[in-house]
């Protein structure tokens, strides 16, 4: 039976040879898109991620406030838990600092003393504690006295944040959309499959065939569509990345913070390759069932 | 073997079959004869479970075709052969693969079906001709093509559609030679058949139908 079942499968691929080649091609084309989408979200998160990993804020002390009073605050606030580490700024480091970046403040500074500069404490987040919300929120717990005030760049992390989700948002949107319409393209292929072989079908249904033996070497041939198909795709999706990596690393490096760009981890690929798989065995078996049905 | 009551089949308004009550002994050979459209090929199709009556209970080896569910017909059907009034061969399979592929959905080994339908192309005269495609076939060739795919797995019930329509004299003789042989090892045989000359000269119990009626044969 299996014997039968496997020679019914390979003649069907060898006999429906372009037809095939164009469900696998439809597959392939499908996970590259989903495969480029995943990469490019998964680079974005990582640069943001580096980004949350140095979510850094300083607090200004008022000037009045005595200096064992900042090293009592900075003790306090390095035993909190969110916190990886603080360092002390005093009046003159941050003086010292400025004039070294800028060489045309350090006469101005000289003449205006170096208190002109308030001292500060810059805290650094340990990464499990770096989303927007909970960054606001410490912010807001040790704002106040005694200190000045208290700044971090949440704007524009905030805003990229929601660009993400957006982002997000819209590729599973998107990503739906297409599934749809590659299991439509999928299953229009594979019926024409059906369709040329509806003689075959409607005759085996008539002597006897059950529907698992007609339909068997059908799941198989989507089968193997959604292997090459799917295999194809990661391998345009990895090849991408080669060339982009080659390319672009070095203008990227910059906005990339660091963070590298990446190419899908090995269970993404398993997912996207199994994903393909059910879709090629699904358009097969969908489009055989039809005719099933229909046929006397 | 087979047994009809009050069998009713209407398509949409119109009535192909009405109150036919019928007994098919096992191991009989039965003609259904009748003017074009009188219900011959609505009575085969319902027999091998591709039609449901309206109306009627319909029993084939003990089974009621009537009311048999999509998932078991497959195994009526492996009992039954059937020789359609088109043929139904498959283009593009060899006439070997073609009569093959009834015993292929058994599951039956390769070697044996190759052995089998060696066998059974002998017995309807095309030896020799296993490897042809069926479109390079005379039309007369085809039907005993047909004939074979039916016979090859020694059904219980034979129902014959026309299996004649296509063949001039000397050949419709002999494959309906065929179908008496098979009858003779046991099988029970219902031809359709238009045939006047053919019933005479192998004279069987013949089930006229005229508009749908059973009108004589009973
Ligand atoms: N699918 C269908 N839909 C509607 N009417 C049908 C259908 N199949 C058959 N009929 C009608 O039912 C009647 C019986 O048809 P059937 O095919 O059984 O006739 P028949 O006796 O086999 O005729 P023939 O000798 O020409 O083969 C005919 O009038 C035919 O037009
Ligand atoms: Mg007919």
């Amino acid at each position: 039976m299996i014997q039968h079942i496997l020679r019914r499968t390979l003649r069907s691929l060898k006999e429906n040879f372009s037809l095939n080649l164009v469900a696998t091609g439809v597959i392939g084309a499908t996970v590259l898109l989903a495969g480029v989408y995943l990469s490019a979200l998964q680079t974005l998160d990582r640069v943001v991620e580096s980004w949350d990993r140095d979510a850094h804020v300083s607090a200004y002390f008022q000037p009045e406030i005595e200096v064992e009073l900042r090293f009592a605050t900075k003790d306090q606030i390095t035993a909190r838990q969110e916190v990886a580490t603080v360092s002390y700024v005093s009046e003159e480091d941050a003086a010292a600092y400025l004039s070294e970046r800028v060489e045309e403040v350090g006469p101005i500074l000289e003449e205006l003393g170096p208190e002109v500069l308030p001292a500060s404490l810059e805290i650094t987040l340990s990464q499990g504690h770096a989303t927007p919300a909970e960054i606001q929120a410490f912010v807001d717990s040790i704002d106040g006295p005694p200190f000045e005030h208290v700044d971090y760049g949440q704007d524009w992390v905030q805003r990229f944040h929601t660009f993400l989700t957006l982002l997000r948002g819209l590729g599973l949107v998107l990503g739906v959309l297409i599934s749809l319409a590659a299991i439509f393209l999928v299953g229009n292929t594979m019926h024409l499959v059906a369709y040329a072989r509806r003689a075959e079908l409607e005759t085996m249904k008539l002597v006897g065939a059950t529907w698992g033996f007609t339909a068997l070497p059908f799941a198989l041939e989507g089968c193997v569509q959604g292997l090459i198909g799917g295999g194809m795709g990661l391998l345009g999706v990895y090849a991408l990345h080669q060339v982009l990596v080659a390319r672009l690393e070095d203008a990227l490096a910059l906005a990339l913070a660091g963070a590298e760009l990446s190419f899908l981890g090995a269970g993404w690929a398993v997912l996207l390759l199994g994903a393909s798989v059910l879709l090629g065995v699904c358009g097969c078996l969908w489009s055989v069932t039809r005719f099933w049905r229909k046929a006397p | 073997m087979i047994r009809l009551y009050h069998i009713d089949k209407r398509y949409g308004d119109h009535q192909a079959l009405k109150d036919v009550n019928l007994h098919v002994a096992k191991g009989e050979f039965v003609y259904v004869t009748g003017p074009s459209g009188a219900g011959k090929s609505t009575l085969l199709r319902m027999l091998y479970g591709a039609l449901k009556p309206t109306g009627g209970k319909l029993l084939v080896g003990g089974v009621d075709a009537s009311k048999l569910p999509q998932k078991r017909l497959p195994f009526l059907r492996r009992n039954i052969g059937v020789v359609f009034q088109d043929f139904k061969l498959i283009p593009n399979r060899s006439v070997a693969d073609n009569v093959g592929l009834a015993l292929e959905v058994l599951g039956t080994p390769r070697a044996e079906i190759d052995r089998r339908a060696r066998a059974v192309l002998n017995v309807v005269g095309l030896a020799g001709k296993e490897e042809r495609m069926p479109q390079d076939l005379s039309g007369g060739e085809q039907q005993r093509v047909a004939v074979a795919r039916a016979i090859v797995n020694d059904p219980a019930v034979l129902l014959a559609d026309e299996p004649t329509g296509n063949l001039d004299g000397a050949m419709a003789i002999e494959v309906m030679e065929i179908l008496m042989s098979i009858n003779l090892r046991g099988t029970t045989v219902l031809v359709a058949t238009h045939d006047a000359g053919l019933m005479k000269r192998f004279p069987q119990r013949t089930l006229r139908f005229e508009a749908g009626r059973l009108v004589s044969g009973q």
